[in-house]
């Protein structure tokens, strides 16, 4: 089986697959091909659509590929829609944004950093199935937890959560000894401190 | 950018859209003192709150006046105390902590506005990326089941919906012959059983068909009343869905149908009359 029949498998699979399909599986599937070849043919592929001028590529989200049709053509393609196309609120951006970085995350601090009220935009988000319910913490109260979906991941076009655009550094927002900021004040536990998470009943 | 003129709506920024300019509200007490900082070109870290905290009661003051973010307004009260509070607190000796460093009562402050600042710069970072169903389309997911043939969902107004309750209640016979001595009761928890009971194992049905009879006869004013409240009421069970086909421009016309939910409470239909009532 030649490279081209390889390339042309790859493109087959990603084109086929209901949801993104990652390195792994394609590696599976494609006899005696390791992941880093995967890459490489899709790549290939990317770089021949270019070549050839088509209205699509492939993508890489939540861990998977996926063809999607170019930006371009989005105003074409909205005529197509059963629904209407897809629109974020402020609210929900900013939203979105706090328990991306902060999940999982509870309610109350993701009101404490928008200082606002989040309950309606946080039901609605669910509802869209970009944020999830990811347990309870196991303080009085056992408030929910919630945390960023694989959709989110899809939606935005992020190959994983790792991917999201960095937050600015608050030492580089507040002018050196410019005033003391005392990180301990925060509520929100950093994110990349484990959490101990009691399962959802769900 | 426009400036919007400061008599009509100094309370709102304004952006120009495709679609003209438009007006929106701050998204909350923090972003509103953002604004602040940013008009003044002041230095989040060294905020002069005397001054801040008037003009952000100025602000709250015109809010007031528009009826604006009525819902949201205890959260902006609560940052006007904030500030008062921060502002009272300046004007007292300067206060150490335990380890004799002075403590500034804006840092707290300071500290929740830098923190709501860079998720902010996130969010609409986000915002502008390539997003699926917006600027990218996918090739291979069926998508969302949606509307069959040329059927697109819109959002039915209360209005539309009213309207063909009326048309209804035209087609239906008088409101009770003057001969008439039995009364038949009906309660809306029984025509919403009708109504699910007449959709039977179908997907979808004629709005105008749970408002009329069967056998075409004259439907009681009474029936059709409470036949319109159970369509609502399991709207909001959300048992059923309401949806108008759009014509060729755009614009909803046809029949309204109504449509099966999509999940459990669409099949535990019985238990949701039952709890409702």
């Amino acid at each position: 089986m030649d490279r081209t029949e390889r390339r042309r498998i790859a493109e087959a699979l990603v084109l086929g697959s209901p949801d993104p399909i990652s390195v792994a599986r394609i590696a599976d599937i494609i006899p005696y091909c390791k992941p880093a070849e995967v890459r490489q043919l899709i790549d290939e592929l990317n770089t021949e659509y270019v070549k050839q001028g088509r209205a699509f590529e492939i993508t890489e989200v939540a861990g998977g590929y996926q063809l999607r049709s170019l930006p371009e053509f989005a105003p074409y393609l909205r005529q197509t829609l059963k629904v209407r196309p897809l629109r974020m609120s402020q609210p929900a951006l900013e939203t979105l944004a706090v328990v991306a970085y902060r999940q999982p995350a509870t309610r109350a601090e993701v009101e404490h950093i928008r200082g606002v009220d989040v309950g309606a935009v946080l039901r609605s988000l669910i509802e869209r199935k970009l944020v999830r319910i990811a347990g309870h913490r196991d303080v009085p109260g056992r408030p929910l937890l919630y945390a960023t979906s694989k959709r989110f991941l899809e939606v935005f076009e992020l190959a994983s959560l790792e991917d999201l655009p960095t937050l600015r550094d608050l030492q580089e927002l507040a002018p050196e000894g410019a005033l003391v900021i005392d990180t301990d004040a925060d509520p929100a536990p950093s994110s990349d401190v484990p959490e101990q998470v009691a399962p959802s009943p769900e | 950018m426009t400036t919007s003129e400061p008599s009509a709506s100094p309370h709102t920024a304004t952006s120009v859209s495709p679609y003209g300019v438009k007006l929106h509200a701050f998204e909350g007490p923090l972003d509103l003192l953002l604004h602040l900082i940013r008009i003044n070109e002041l230095e989040i870290t060294d905020i002069p709150i005397a001054r801040v905290a008037e003009q952000y009661l100025e602000y709250l003051e015109v809010m007031r006046e528009f009826d604006l973010d009525l819902d949201v307004a205890g959260e902006y009260l609560l940052m006007a105390a904030t500030l008062a509070w921060i502002k009272s607190r300046m004007l007292l000796p300067v206060e150490r902590d335990e380890e004799g460093e002075e403590v500034d009562p804006r840092a707290e402050l300071v500290a929740r506005l830098l923190e709501y600042q860079r998720f902010k710069e996130v969010a609409s970072e986000l915002g502008e990326r390539r997003l699926l169903g917006r600027d990218v389309f996918d090739a291979s997911a069926p998508g969302p089941v949606g509307p069959s043939e040329a059927e697109r969902e819109v959002e039915i107004s209360i209005f539309e919906l009213v309207e063909a309750f009326r048309s209804a209640l035209r087609r239906a016979g008088p409101s009770g012959a003057p001969h008439e001595i039995e009364v038949e009761t009906v309660t809306v928890q029984e025509r919403m059983v009708a109504v699910m009971e007449a959709m039977g194992t179908r997907d979808t049905i004629e709005f105008d068909a749970v408002l009329s009879a069967e056998d075409g006869q004259l439907v009681h004013r009474a029936v059709i009343v409470a036949t319109f409240l159970a369509v609502l009421e399991l709207t909001r069970l959300e048992a059923l869905r309401i949806f108008q086909g759009l014509n060729g421009n755009g614009v909803p016309q046809g029949p309204i149908h109504l449509r099966r939910g999509e999940d459990a409470a669409a099949t535990n239909w019985r238990g949701r009359i039952a709890g409702s009532m």
